[in-house]
């Protein structure tokens, strides 16, 4: 093989903190390699049965061995291609139950690891995606020949990634998910405490949040005033046996599935609200329908989703759909309303288009932002442009060009000053907004866009267009 | 440690899962043990966690779970 420029392979600036191997792209195709240093435990997980177990069952991403020599880096003791996923999401962007079915996936693959004799040297909550509906993890280099006489490695994480925001959100608010993008490591145990109503010192928490973060105090106290030489614990008596990891696991598991996040009822009449009559509903619905079949693609961006009306029309055959919403109850309420048939096909995430995902982690390259993932086939935005220009104060061009780089093709709908909508909007408040109307829209659009198609609602003041995206 | 451990499982968790982990031990032995025969004895379906001898009867260094 002649490593051109083209096919050298490029490695993913995400995978640089496990030495046991790494992601790489090559023509365009995604790889895994397998160092030296891990070789042993992936034999383990292969040879043991676990591999097969964890990718039939659907909770493993499957992953085919290719060719060694497809490595960029010399060295590597084996590349596998795994299945790559069409949608990349963050936790901080999952609503509640999305990152508590996210968790329980991750105890049941630590279960059935334990089973062989295996664990997860990692519980992070990056190493689990929604495809197709379902959380499934990705990482298949987690797993390494468990010593069951030594505690799991990965408590802590699977903790702080896991229960602890679980735990806020459920007890304080779904809004604390959004602390992940803080602590790209997991929410600190010792903030999670501090925040947590004193009621959740009784029962499950208590040991892992309440009582695990007085441990992670007393241990950081203790190695400043050098009470422990280093290898103190290790060198301890060999705490732990199987029954006990299945104890610890269960226990966890308990913890997970104790928490609920309940949403109060001015959440489910909030969602519903309209202003517009029955006929402009169904013109619209007829329209948007019409627009998307002229528009093609299949992934579809559903700007300011709400609890996806829209989402679920626009998911079809072929069609992939991610509902982006900024309150996290809403996205949470649209996850919930979903069938297990819709959920292979829409995918509700948290998003603030006035302050989107940004890309985090070193350098800026661990995590994407969320225009770094896109553009998407289609950009939906309904009832959304108000919000921006006159809830938020962004003039039409900057909204013109946002849409430019979120969707090749875009569906958007134009809700005049005239409208009780928008009215609303400006109530409270000075109208400045003199730019704000259909023809100064018109203009913002066409300095990116061909108009495909440009529709008024029957029987209300608003007005659908279909754009392309000009060629650069 | 396993050698290609890269996480730092901090020192005070690995005490306390230890501590946790050795008090848990009991009532889940309990459940499976006792709940297993209790279905048993209703004649109800197996439940999934009910024990089999091999996982109760740990090999570990610490058999005083019991």
């Amino acid at each position: 093989m002649t490593p051109g420029e083209a096919s050298s392979g490029v490695v993913d600036p995400a995978s640089f903190r496990d030495p046991g191997g790494y992601i790489f792209r090559r023509d365009g195709v995604l790889y895994r390699a397998i160092q030296p240093v891990a070789a042993a435990d992936w034999s383990a997980f292969e040879d043991r049965g676990l591999a097969a177990e964890l990718v039939g069952a659907g909770l493993l991403v499957g992953y085919a061995p290719v060719s060694v020599d497809l490595a960029p880096r010399p060295g590597a003791a084996l590349v596998i291609r795994p299945r790559e996923l069409p949608i990349i999401s963050y936790p901080y962007e999952w609503a509640f139950s999305q990152l508590r079915e996210a968790a329980l996936l991750t105890l049941e693959v630590q279960r059935r690891a334990l089973s062989a004799g295996m664990w997860l040297r990692d519980a992070s909550a990056y190493n689990v995606q929604v495809d197709a509906g379902r959380p499934i993890l990705i990482d298949s280099l987690s797993f390494e020949v468990a010593d069951l006489s030594a505690p799991w490695p990965a408590y802590r994480q699977f903790c702080k990634h896991f229960l602890a925001p679980l735990a806020l959100m459920a007890h304080r608010d779904p809004r604390c998910g959004l602390m992940l993008r803080d602590f790209i490591d997991g929410l600190p145990l010792d903030l999670t405490t501090a925040l947590l109503p004193g009621r959740t010192r009784i029962g499950g928490l208590l040991p892992h949040l309440h009582l695990h973060a007085g441990a992670d105090r007393r241990a950081q106290r203790a190695e400043i005033q050098g009470a422990s030489e280093p290898g103190a614990t290790q060198s301890r008596a060999r705490p732990m046996n199987r029954t006990r990891h299945e104890a610890l696991l269960d226990s966890l598991r308990r913890a997970v599935e104790g928490l609920n996040l309940e949403l109060g009822s001015h959440w489910l009449s909030y969602t519903r609200q309209t202003s517009y009559t029955e006929a402009a509903a169904a013109s619209k619905r007829e329209i948007v329908e019409r627009m998307l079949a002229q528009a093609g693609g299949t992934l579809i961006w559903d700007l300011g989703a709400n609890v996806g009306t829209y989402s679920d029309i626009a998911a079809g055959p072929g069609r992939q759909v991610i509902a982006f919403d900024q309150d996290p109850a809403v996205v949470e309420l649209h996850w919930r309303s979903l069938s297990p048939e819709q959920r292979a096909s829409v995918l509700p995430l948290v998003n603030d288009l006035t302050n989107p995902s940004p890309a985090l982690g070193w350098a800026h390259t661990e995590r994407r932002s969320m225009l770094q993932r896109g553009p998407a086939d289609v950009a939906m935005a309904l009832a959304l442009v108000h919000h921006l220009a006159i809830g938020n104060n962004v003039p039409l061009p900057q909204v013109a060009e946002l849409l430019a780089h979120a969707g090749r093709r875009v569906v958007v709908e134009f809700v005049p000053k005239e409208d009780p909508m928008v009215q609303q909007l400006l109530a409270g408040r000075r109208d400045i907004f003199d730019a704000y109307s259909l023809d100064a829209f018109r203009t913002a659009l066409d300095e990116w866009f061909v108009t495909m198609d440009e529709a008024p609602v029957t029987d209300s003041l608003r007005t659908l267009f279909l754009l392309e995206r000009r060629p650069d | 440690m396993p050698p290609i451990a890269y996480i730092d499982p901090g020192s005070g968790s690995l005490l306390l899962q230890a501590l946790i982990a050795a008090l848990l031990a009991v009532p889940f032995i309990f459940r499976r043990t006792i709940g297993g025969f209790w279905h048993r004895l209703r004649g109800d379906a197996e439940p999934e966690e009910s024990a089999s001898a091999e996982v109760v009867s740990s090999d570990g260094p610490n058999t005083s779970d019991h």
